[in-house]
């Protein structure tokens, strides 16, 4: 049966008579239930936000009752914060998007019809495949993330095994990427993100030597309160030190031994002056840095790479050149170390004619301007607060620094993280217990990080890879196999290099996720054909043609590593026509091989896709493929799941470094760099930005410049030093609040009623300069638009920084703005040059705004706690899986 | 004698407020004002140099109890246990409690027409489990347990604690029960119906 459903009604969804549920609706109805209830407690994981904290799902006849956390969790131990908790509001909302729907009037109009699983997905597939045939596959692209139960790899697998090279996420280069390459290039271990479920030597507070921690720019209190959060409490209650580095007293800040409020953008300044400071009171760990960092290794000057003297073979690094004291000559330095020589840190010298530096002697030239003082005046604090802050750090060993997002969201993101490790390497904070740089074991029953799904990247064909929009100057993007989405943006609008035509997202809300969202609603202009996958409409959904009602996480199943447990995350109920996004896709290549796109079809032949594993028909079916390993069904695992695969202490492996290796004569296995050592003199940059490699299966065209193979400080483009300032004196930063994740969750009224909108943090001397009192609605405005928030007048902010927080209005969803430009920060972000030359960063803090008293809110924004009656769960009965 | 009452370390509360949506699940409260209330106490100070910490305010559990005082029908009163409770079938929805609890923590249950307060989850406590506030804890700041009995892990966290850190809210008479544990700041005497935790709600709501 086909149902139409008007404007108005779509936002609302189709909606289910409610009567005395309102009042008390997840424990008091009854439904139609006769006779026995059915109780039901179900160990799960959360998916509010990327952390996966273990939950018990009380199910009572189908229907979800209550949720608490799950002691068994390692990270969470028991604790959930309010995203998680809001859950059934989340399940249960009345504005789920239920089944899939066509849209049948103009673009944004609100006008839909629900169709079947079988015509949305024959209409996708035929569009992409007329798509494909007419303009190339190049000329269809995907994007993911903005929250809400993602699952990355599904996007680039389907791309890759499509044969376009361009899908995309608002995260990636702004938002873990450039740490998590930063690392893997410089010592090949995990990166110390916190909100990323990493630094998981933390989570054992009764085990861990940590003496001090710096958190910069990562707050976990307000990133992941349940895991990150608590965890940071519990070390701070043994008395662990802690640093925080962040314009805003966030909750951490607050309670940090020292607080260094930043200037937004100036974090590598800051760390330059750290590294300078490290080595020149000789606070490193001079042997760790000798024998196991690349930064006695001399480098050609001029090339900047380094001296060979052979190399590798199967298994074995190249051979490197020191400068030997005692023969005062160039000597080779066999790995792992030669006790014959005596290998000189810093200098300059002579090898052949050339001049020759220890990459020692290049980072510290590369720090000689960032003095404690220099450093203060460009990031805005006391050079003696500075140096208190990094005296926490080394004076207590084993310490650790944890980099969180904030410096991936300017254009020196890459070189924030590099530094971060620099800093860390230096003290040889690395796979030693209370390090936070380690590489523990993992189950092995899957291949990918994070996520089991496989890319399958050798599927794309090579010609199809080197159309990749952004592909041929952000070689570092290659990590993760995507897009640049500024590239994709200009191709959009401009049609060069080529037209882009056909979009597929699953996100939050793209509007309110991508920098200068304006142009972003300029480029859906130019499109042909848009699908959303998602739990709910958002303002993204009023621009598409095809809405996919996607699984909350109390709907899906999927295999979650936490620590050395394994856990099943179950489908707790199932709702409407909902299915699983990583289904979704399976579903949709299938349909494309049906219609004669050769690669889709057999991506579902076993033999041909090998490791990469083919497509399948359920959840179960793909999920079972991974904890066969274990010698399980999906089914048996996910009844005794949580399960312990390691003990807690086979499972740290410290000391990684030092283990023997078999293939290379029993030597010390070392790093997984190319020299074994931690590359702080990171030449593989230069190699990357030539030719791609290691993360390209072919040789690319090279950057238009070499990527710098040391940390660099880049002012941000727009500065309270430069001529903009005086129209728009203040610098922008972001940052997270506790109750919603990227743009999740804005339609939840527990949430809402807490935080019903955007706060702008400004400090009393800017406010009273600016003539803003607390609780005025101000404008904010930048170079590229303006925004509404509210003024929260506030010491804890660096003074002349404004924070702001992204935001949308589901409310207005029907309105002219649909919700996405009353309150969002990202009318204000930038998605123009400069980028980060290795990944593509562009600029969404560090930029300058204005902020002046505005007549009042929004129009149609809620803001009262009974304004939120309407989006009261409505609960429903389970239903069947769909079979499409 | 038992007083069961919440021990809070304000040092370990992160200010994530999910208490509050615990609570509001647990306890199926309404939309607006619910039984407990993280406030955000400061920054006080000189930038740099702030102090900041939260403090969980939910029902003190008080020795005297205003409300209990002026309940006209005797629907509010003290438990055996010492926790405050308010019997639904005697409550005739006067409000005399709400306006007599010198934090704010009484609530109207519009649906029902009679005042709500935190009840330390008794529905849980009675089958041996723990208020959900309580549990769901991220920051491992509340506790909940008989102050009167030594041996109570409450009682041995006050014991540990030198009693210049340990704090109450300001006493009006009614002797508040509840102990708040605050090393790494400074204790500011609030009224936690003064506490605004979203500027929006700073000009009487629409913020206009």
């Amino acid at each position: 049966m086909e149902q139409t459903v008007q404007k108005g009604a779509y936002l609302r969804g189709i909606r289910i008579p409610r009567g005395a549920a309102e009042e008390s609706p997840l424990t008091r109805r009854e439904g139609a239930c006769t006779g026995q209830d059915e109780v039901k407690v179900i160990k799960t994981a959360c998916r509010a936000c990327i952390a996966n904290c273990g939950v018990l799902a009380t199910v009572k006849n189908g229907r979800v009752v209550s949720l608490r956390g799950n002691p068994e969790d390692p990270m969470s131990k028991g604790r959930m914060c309010a995203k998680g908790l809001s859950g059934i509001q989340a399940l249960y909302h009345p504005n789920r998007n239920k089944y899939p729907m066509k849209r049948v009037g103009p673009r944004g109009s609100g006008q839909w019809k629900r169709i079947s699983w079988d015509e949305a997905l024959d209409t996708i597939a035929r569009k992409l495949m007329e798509t494909r045939k007419k303009y190339g596959a190049e000329a269809v692209f995907c994007s993911t993330g903005g929250g809400g139960n993602p699952e990355i790899w599904s996007i680039a697998r389907f791309c890759n095994i499509f044969g376009t090279p361009n899908w995309f996420e608002p995260g990636c280069a702004q938002c873990y990427l450039p740490r998590v390459l930063a690392y893997t290039m410089m010592y090949g271990g995990v990166d110390p993100s916190i909100a990323d479920s990493n630094a998981l030597e933390l989570y054992f507070p009764e085990d861990t030597p940590i003496k001090a921690l710096v958190l910069w720019g990562t707050d976990p209190s307000y990133s992941c309160p349940a895991s990150g959060g608590g965890m940071v409490a519990d070390l701070r209650a043994k008395r662990v030190k802690t640093v925080v580095v962040d314009p805003r007293l966030t909750p951490d800040a607050a309670k940090a031994d020292v607080w260094l409020p930043i200037r937004p953008g100036t974090d590598v300044a800051l760390e330059l002056a750290w590294v300078r400071y490290i080595l020149d009171n000789k606070l490193y760990d001079a042997d760790f840095v000798m024998k196991w960092t690349n930064l006695p290794y001399l480098v050609d000057a001029e090339t900047k790479m380094l001296l060979r003297a052979k190399t590798g073979g199967e298994g074995e690094p190249d051979t490197f050149m020191v400068w030997d004291k005692k023969t005062n000559s160039a000597r080779p330095l066999a790995y792992p170390w030669d006790d014959a020589l005596d290998p000189e840190l810093d200098g300059e010298f002579m090898v052949d004619g050339r001049v020759c530096k220890t990459g020692y002697r290049l980072l510290r030239e590369r720090c000689e301007e960032f003095t404690l003082e220099r450093a203060g005046e460009i990031c805005q604090l006391e050079p003696e607060r500075i140096e208190k802050a990094i005296r926490v750090f080394t004076d207590n060993a084993p310490s650790g620094l944890a980099i969180g997002v904030a410096t991936d969201q300017t254009p020196n993101s890459v070189q924030a993280a590099m530094a971060a490790a620099t800093i860390d390497l230096l003290m040889g904070n690395v796979e030693r217990p209370g390090a936070l740089l380690q590489r523990f074991r993992t189950s092995g029953c899957f291949d990918m990080p994070n996520y089991p799904v496989p890319v399958a990247a050798d599927r794309l064909p090579p010609e199809q890879l080197k159309k990749r929009l952004g592909g041929r100057a952000h070689k570092g993007l290659g990590i993760w196999w995507a897009g640049h989405p500024s590239s994709i943006l200009e191709a959009i609008l401009t049609g060069k290099p080529y037209q882009p035509r056909v979009w597929i997202d699953r996100s939050g809300n793209k509007l309110a996720a991508t920098a200068d969202s304006k142009r972003w609603a300029q480029a859906i202009e130019k499109l042909d054909f848009i699908v959303h996958v998602y739990m709910y409409p958002t303002s993204f959904s009023a621009y598409a043609d095809i809405l996919i009602p996607s699984e909350e996480w109390l709907e899906t199943d999927m295999l979650v590593e936490t620590c050395n447990t394994l856990v099943a995350r179950q489908q707790v109920t199932h709702l409407w026509e909902t299915m699983d996004e990583t289904l979704f896709w399976s579903k949709l290549a299938k349909r494309c091989g049906e219609l004669g796109h050769e690669g889709c079809a057999k991506a579902f032949d076993a033999e041909y896709m090998g490791h990469d594993l083919p497509y399948w028909d359920s959840m179960e079916e793909f999920l079972d493929h991974w904890v066969n390993r274990l010698g399980m069904s999906w089914k048996e695992f996910a009844a005794k799941a949580p399960i312990e695969y390691l003990p807690k202490d086979q499972w740290r492996s410290y000391y990684v470094y030092q283990q023997p290796d078999p293939k290379n004569g029993g030597k010390p296995a070392g790093f997984p760099t190319p020299s074994k050592k931690c590359e702080l003199y990171l030449e593989s940059m230069i190699t990357l930005g030539r030719t791609g490699k290691p993360f390209s299966p072919i040789e690319l065209e090279p950057a238009d410049q070499d990527y710098d193979p040391l940390p660099y400080y880049l002012e941000p483009v727009e500065s309270p030093n430069a001529e903009i300032a005086k129209e728009y004196p203040l610098v922008y930063t972001g940052g997270r609040v506790p109750y919603y994740h990227h743009s999740t969750l804005r339609n939840i009224p527990w949430l809402r009623e807490m935080y019903p909108a955007p706060e702008l943090w400004i400090h009393p001397d800017a406010a009273a300069k600016y003539a803003v009192e607390d609780g005025d609605w101000v404008w904010v405005e930048s170079l590229r638009g303006k925004t509404r928030a509210v003024a929260k007048v506030t010491a804890g902010i660096n003074p002349g920084t404004v924070f702001m927080e992204r935001f949308w209005a589901p409310e207005n969803l029907n309105g002219p703005t649909h919700g996405w430009q009353e309150m969002n920060v990202n009318l204000l972000t930038k998605a123009t040059a400069p980028f980060n030359d290795v990944v593509g960063t562009y600029t969404l803090r560090a930029f300058q705004v204005k902020v002046y008293k505005a007549e009042g809110a929004p129009e149609g924004v809620w803001l009262d706690p009974e304004d939120f009656r309407p989006w009261l769960p409505v609960p429903a009965d389970p239903t069947q899986e769909v079979r499409a | 004698m038992s007083q069961y009452t919440f021990v809070i370390d304000a040092d370990r509360c992160i200010g994530c407020k999910g208490c509050q949506v615990a609570c509001k699940l647990e306890n199926t409260v309404a939309l607006g004002p619910g039984r407990n209330k993280v406030c955000t106490v400061g920054p006080a100070g000189v930038y740099p140099d702030l102090q900041m910490y939260f403090a969980t305010v939910m029902c003190q559990q008080c020795e005297n109890p205003a409300c209990t005082a002026v309940c006209p029908t005797g629907a509010c009163y003290k438990d055996e246990d010492g926790v405050v409770r308010i019997n639904r079938d005697l409550c005739i929805g006067c409000g005399s409690c709400r306006r007599a609890c010198p934090y704010g923590c009484i609530q109207e249950n519009k649906e029902l027409r009679v005042s709500d307060k935190c009840d330390l989850c008794a529905h849980l406590r009675e089958i041996g489990d723990t208020p959900a506030c309580v549990r769901n804890c991220a920051g491992g700041a509340l506790h909940y347990g008989d102050v009167d009995d030594p041996d109570s892990e409450v009682s041995r966290l006050l014991a540990a604690e030198a009693p210049e850190h340990i704090h109450t809210l300001r006493d009006e008479g009614n002797g508040p029960t509840a102990r708040y544990i605050l090393r790494r700041a400074d204790w500011v005497d609030i009224r936690p119906q003064d506490c605004v935790e979203h500027s929006a709600h700073r000009k009487g709501g629409r913020g206009r």
